[in-house]
């Protein structure tokens, strides 16, 4: 018996992509369903929560959930709805606290979620009420690295499987030192983008010489940041891989090139240097060799909403989505070059950064092209590369000859094909670790 | 005749710093709205900290904590340098935020100004800043300027300006006009 396979929207032999997918209610309801009620979502750090009874205010797709830290340091994310009629326990963005009351009618929960109070348990409800069935509803959480993941679904695989290979790639970011990272923000705000089209965007390398060209010539012209061109993008020895719907684009280089993304300057430069040649020793204890001087993670993501880093597409109907930035940096970095790199992303990225201000009319404008019907008649073009990608002697995953090319997108669509065609987890497929974790770098950090 | 306790300002000095600045900003104001970055640069010194930090839930018995403090993540933390850059982008005809260009009007008001022991002036302003881009894009924001103000070559400059924003999520598709 074949699978139904209701959701065909990539053509794999043309790279045509059905426009729908980015406006249609429908499609949308489902997304939150197959996806967001299924996938392993990234929803915070464990460094928000840092004391016992901390709690952080986050989302899993559009639902609110408290990240709490209980009184024996457990981590829980509680679905931030009153069991009774729905209000939400919990207001803020973050604070400490034992206990969430509601403020309809003063139901009360501890933080590990259980229903400690109910007014008029006895009088009201004649001792009938079993509150043990009625604790917050709680997500199964884990964490990589000090990154807090939460999943719904009971029959989802551990994390690790989840992640993949793709923790290959992303350990020479997330998990390069051993006092772990840091992470500090969130600024938030509303684009008029379907989701996907911003964790797509995390592997178009291709847009980056148009899009990004006014802030990246002023910024080599002010501050000496190495200049951008398609050129080198074009000749570029970087690569696409792609692992279980986490899209990487990574150079591939043996050099001894910091890594810095933001605050990079010619001022900064020899800060950064200094870093890296001073962390080397413990990074390579941690990766291995090839990991921790070869690879560079550039632009990537996490499906199905985890973009570039601790950043996060939530979405917000089928035309809207809240955004997150977020900084991480090393907890045991120098503060000057934490302060260096602070001051960076906040130039590049956020609401005000140079960099994402540029992205978001050209994705609006394709999530608005979606919306049409005569418009939709003319699906997307994503042939680029077809072809051109395979296994790697050196390098997990599917890979791409080149770091301008989209293949990491077709294949993105084709998880999502994946997750909405799915019945349950089960009809998820999932590639088995292969890659050779050298070093001592783990889950935990 | 009035007594004027010593160390304090007469009324009249008061009504013509008020003036002095009120001028300033509204002159501020026609600068941004006309698109006149370079010269707006300008009332800047040249160690400014340009800083828009961002404002969170909190319960009301916790309110310190409301304004992220400098040295947590800002939305805006520029020095001038920072400033020039943003404001060269534009020239490039490719920063496609800003082009075509946002019209904006920025009204300034609710001038407190308290002078420092320093010589400085410490100024509390408020804004409403419309923003209408390209067809039917508008946003309004509206906040508070805190501003340390230096005399310096017969007027006054900016030294520290500490933009607080009165939304939590930002309701816009992105900040990329000037406050």
């Amino acid at each position: 018996m074949g699978m139904l396979r209701k959701y065909a929207v990539i053509d794999p032999l043309t790279g045509k992509l059905d426009r729908r997918i980015f406006s249609d209610q429908e499609v949308y309801d489902e997304e939150m369903e197959r996806i967001f009620g299924r996938a392993w979502l990234m929803i915070g750090h464990e460094s928000l929560v840092p004391q016992l009874d901390d709690f952080f205010h986050t989302y899993m797709g559009e639902d609110p959930v408290i990240l709490t830290r209980d009184g024996q340091g457990r981590l829980h994310a509680l679905l931030n709805m009153c069991r009774h009629r729905g209000n939400r326990v919990v207001r803020c963005d973050d604070g400490n606290a034992k206990r969430f009351l509601c403020t309809y009618h003063g139901w009360t929960y501890r933080n590990d979620g259980t229903l400690e109070h109910v007014p008029g348990e006895r009088e009201a409800y004649y001792d009938a009420l079993d509150k043990s069935s009625l604790g917050l509803i709680e997500a199964r959480v884990e964490t990589y690295a000090g990154i807090v993941f939460a999943t719904w679904d009971k029959n989802a695989p551990s994390l690790e499987a989840y992640l993949g290979d793709a923790r290959w790639y992303l350990d020479t970011v997330f998990n390069r030192r051993d006092g772990g990272s840091q992470a500090l923000g969130p600024i938030k705000w509303l684009e008029p983008v379907n989701w996907k089209t911003l964790v797509d965007n995390c592997s178009d390398n291709y847009h980056v010489p148009t899009s990004h060209l006014s802030s990246a010539r002023v910024q080599t012209r002010f501050i000496g940041r190495p200049p951008l061109s398609h050129e080198d993008q074009f000749a570029s020895p970087n690569k696409h891989a792609f692992v279980n719907g986490h899209s990487i684009t990574f150079r591939d280089a043996d050099d001894n090139t910091p890594r810095y993304v933001h605050g990079a300057s010619k001022e900064t430069m020899r800060m950064f240097q200094d870093y890296h040649e001073a962390t080397m020793p413990e990074i390579e204890r941690r990766l291995g060799a090839l990991r921790a001087r070869r690879v560079q993670l550039a632009n990537h993501s996490i499906f199905p909403n985890g973009i570039l880093g601790l950043r996060l597409a939530l979405p917000r109907g089928p035309l809207k989505t809240e955004f997150w930035h977020f900084v991480l940096v090393d907890r045991d970095a120098p503060e000057e070059l934490k302060r260096v790199i602070r001051i960076g992303s906040q130039a590049n990225n956020g609401a005000a950064g140079l960099f994402e201000q540029d992205d978001v009319d050209n994705w609006r404008q394709v999530t608005e092209a979606s919306a049409s019907r005569l418009r939709r008649r003319h699906p997307q073009d994503l042939s680029m590369g077809l072809g051109h990608a395979g296994t790697h002697p050196d390098y997990p995953g599917i890979v791409s000859e080149r770091y301008i090319s989209e293949n990491n997108q077709r294949l993105f669509y084709r998880r999502w094909e994946e997750f909405m065609n799915a019945g349950s987890w089960s009809d998820i497929p999932l590639t088995s670790i292969s890659a050779r974790f050298e070093g001592s770098a783990t889950m935990r950090g | 005749m009035r007594s004027v306790r010593p160390n304090e300002p007469s009324l009249d000095a008061r009504q013509a710093l008020w003036f002095q600045l009120m001028q300033f900003y509204i002159r501020e104001a026609w600068l941004l709205d006309e698109r006149r970055f370079k010269e707006w640069l300008d009332i800047f010194t040249d160690d400014i900290i340009y800083f828009m930090p961002r404002r969170k839930n909190v319960l009301r018995r916790e309110l310190h904590r409301e304004v992220t403090p400098l040295g947590d993540l800002a939305i805006f933390e520029e020095d001038r340098r920072y400033l020039e850059m943003r404001v060269a982008r534009l020239d490039t005809g490719m920063a496609w935020a800003e082009e075509p260009p946002s019209r904006t009007r920025h009204l300034i008001g609710n001038l407190e100004a308290t002078p420092l022991e320093s010589g400085d002036v410490s100024a509390r302003t408020a804004f409403l800043v419309y923003r209408s881009h390209l067809e039917t894009d508008s946003q309004l924001l509206s906040g508070s300027r805190e501003d340390v103000l230096r005399p310096l070559d017969g007027g006054w400059k900016v030294a520290r300006r500490t933009i607080v924003l009165d939304a939590n999520v930002l309701l816009d598709k992105n900040l990329s006009v000037f406050l």
